[in-house]
């Protein structure tokens, strides 16, 4: 299972994809995701860290429906564009956007441009931080924390196929 | 096929590594003027306050030429095109032969005509040995003037406050920041500035800079008289286009373009701070010298040249700031002057002041003041041009984010054609 993750997460097809009809808002992506990216990555420990951690991931509400949504790793992004450091790139293997920590001058140019939002201030380091699909782990924090499963890895053919199961189902 | 693209930076770099990116045999030729190879210009004023060093600056790996099989000629300016003979001349008198040409050749700061302006110690910011030279003069130097409250001239105050100078900003119009913000904006940004130890005066101009050989003060046009060292000019820059015009290139504002960023010779294509291109907020032509729009140029110029047809959608001008922790961002018309735009603002005092410019229900400009995280949302909704009467009621909302957008995307499908809208709406 684990190589079989791992794999995934190598792979340019898999991405992470919410499906709407389940998301219900509960946060637990964000908290995990808050956690994973914390000196400790444990809940009870950082509340009495230092710097506060920063999540990468927010559950939105479009009416009564509710959407968790994080980088979108384009394949064409305008953040790498609009990056005149060199912080963010592309992976060309694994088609993810990356983002250096430390050529990041917090000029705020990605936030800027980031059609979906998905880029997070750290005010207190001054630097941008976004989703990093979770270096130090074989899953996804935010995958693995949610209660519904409306949180899905896969490609979207793999989605659009439990999609129509589901509705099959119902 | 042989390129040839004249200039290192935005713009050029990214068109030599998509020309490449298709073309792996193609010969690919850089020529620049400066021998520090792939520096971002915009990161010279964090060099200049210590945040980085030289290494910092760099906003490519430094085997990038190699790694993409590039010969270049660095430390050369390039000085005349044969455009009938398809030939680049540089100033060894080195002749160059391309099939495709791209000027890239950006900006200069715009000069002063006030006497005095040749004495030492009255400089700019562009090039790297600009900002080396304002660094070797740091411990010499203790009262700074900054001619110019513009982004260009702000940047640079902000950067030589981080070194404890005492510094005057001197700005001509009655507001800081005048083309990128409104007022209101504005004087929140100035009383920051203020609070941080930076002195403004706007409504001012220089009349002459004072001293022997080297600057020792300099005289306003109201008649008062400023102790200083040190002088930067920061009023923004014009367009390196004197190589386009002496080969007969249409040139206007700056090297004119069509939407594939061709110029008047089909084999001559221009991007970045020198080209002119389509606006998309005003819907005319214009320089949108900027970064990221130089970027996008490079790389479309890069398509069209290797022949994969590819329009441009055209540029919208977007300015992100950030002093002493107080981020703005404007996009577009922030202040419009014809009748017909519709102002909607919201402000939470000394939390953030946030502004839409809309015209008939499109959203054509924006200033986010303190708040800025919304603002790529809004930056969509200005290049697609949709209407967004349906969530107008949402876009100043301290909540507001990509899900109030998603219906309007689902609505709107065609102008949102990238693949991550797509995987977005499979649940919706």
């Amino acid at each position: 299972m684990s190589k079989d993750l791992l794999n995934k997460k190598k792979s340019k097809e898999v991405k992470i994809f919410c499906d709407i009809t389940k998301c219900v808002g509960c946060k637990s992506c964000e908290i995990a995701c808050a956690v994973e990216h914390s000196q400790s990555k444990d809940i009870y420990s950082v509340v009495k860290e230092s710097s506060r951690p920063k999540k990468r991931v927010k559950a939105q509400s479009i009416g009564k429906r509710v959407v968790s949504l994080h980088c979108q790793h384009c394949e064409d992004a305008p953040c790498v564009k609009a990056c005149m450091s060199g912080a963010l790139s592309k992976d060309p293997a694994t088609g993810a956007t990356l983002h250096d920590n430390d050529k990041c001058v917090g000029c705020w140019m990605c936030v800027m441009v980031c059609p979906f939002g998905a880029i997070v201030q750290d005010v207190e380091n001054h630097i941008a931080v976004k989703c990093d699909l979770c270096p130090d782990r074989e899953d996804f924090a935010c995958v693995a924390a949610c209660p519904t499963g409306a949180l899905f890895v896969g490609t979207k053919e793999e989605f659009e196929k439990k999609l129509k199961e589901k509705a099959k189902k119902e | 096929m042989k390129y040839v693209i004249i200039g290192g930076s935005a713009a050029g770099v990214t068109a030599a590594e998509t020309l490449r990116k298709y073309d792996k045999k193609a010969e690919i030729t850089m020529v620049s003027d400066e021998t520090f190879a792939l520096y971002s210009r915009c990161l010279l004023t964090y060099l200049i306050s210590g945040a980085i060093d030289e290494e910092g600056l760099c906003f490519k790996n430094k085997d990038f030429y190699k790694a993409n099989n590039i010969k270049t000629y660095l430390g050369k300016k390039a000085v005349a095109i044969d455009a009938k003979n398809k030939t680049l001349t540089l100033e060894d008198k080195t002749a160059i032969k391309y099939d495709k040409l791209l000027i890239a050749t950006g900006a200069s700061p715009k000069k002063l005509s006030a006497p005095g302006i040749d004495k030492k110690g009255v400089l700019t910011v562009r090039r790297i040995d600009d900002a080396r030279e304002i660094i070797s003069m740091m411990d010499k130097v203790k009262q700074i003037a900054v001619l110019g409250g513009g982004l260009i001239g702000l940047r640079d105050a902000y950067a030589l406050r981080k070194r404890d100078k005492e510094v005057t900003v001197i700005v001509k119009s009655p507001q800081v920041l005048s083309q990128m913000v409104d007022k209101e904006a504005a004087d929140i940004i100035q009383a920051v500035l203020e609070k941080n130890g930076i002195k403004v005066k706007t409504g001012v101009a220089a009349k002459e800079i004072l001293g022997a050989d080297s600057v020792s003060g300099i005289l306003l046009d109201n008649g008062e008289k400023l102790q200083c060292q040190m002088v930067i000019i920061g009023k923004g820059v014009n367009p390196n286009s004197e190589i386009a015009s002496a080969c007969g290139l249409k040139v206007e504002d700056a090297i004119v373009v069509d939407e594939f960023l061709r110029t008047s010779d089909e084999n001559i294509f221009a991007a970045g701070d020198v080209a002119q291109t389509h606006d998309i907020a005003r819907q005319v032509k214009r320089v949108n010298a900027l970064w990221p729009c130089a970027v996008e140029q490079g790389e479309a110029a890069a398509l069209n040249m290797s022949g994969k047809s590819k329009a441009y959608d055209g540029s919208l001008s977007m300015n992100s700031v950030d002093f002493f922790g107080l981020g703005c961002i404007s996009m577009g018309i922030t202040k419009p002057k014809e009748a017909g735009y519709e102002i909607i603002s919201k402000v939470n005092p000394g939390v953030y002041y946030k502004k839409l410019v809309l015209k008939g229900n499109m959203v054509t400009g924006m200033v986010f003041l303190g708040d800025i995280k919304a603002a790529g949302i809004i930056s969509i909704l200005i290049k697609s041009r949709i209407d967004i009467s349906s969530i107008k009621h949402l876009l100043l909302e301290d909540n507001f984010d990509y899900a109030k957008v998603m219906p309007l995307v689902a609505d709107n499908q065609e102008k949102f054609s990238a693949e991550e809208y797509k995987d977005l709406m499979i649940s919706f």
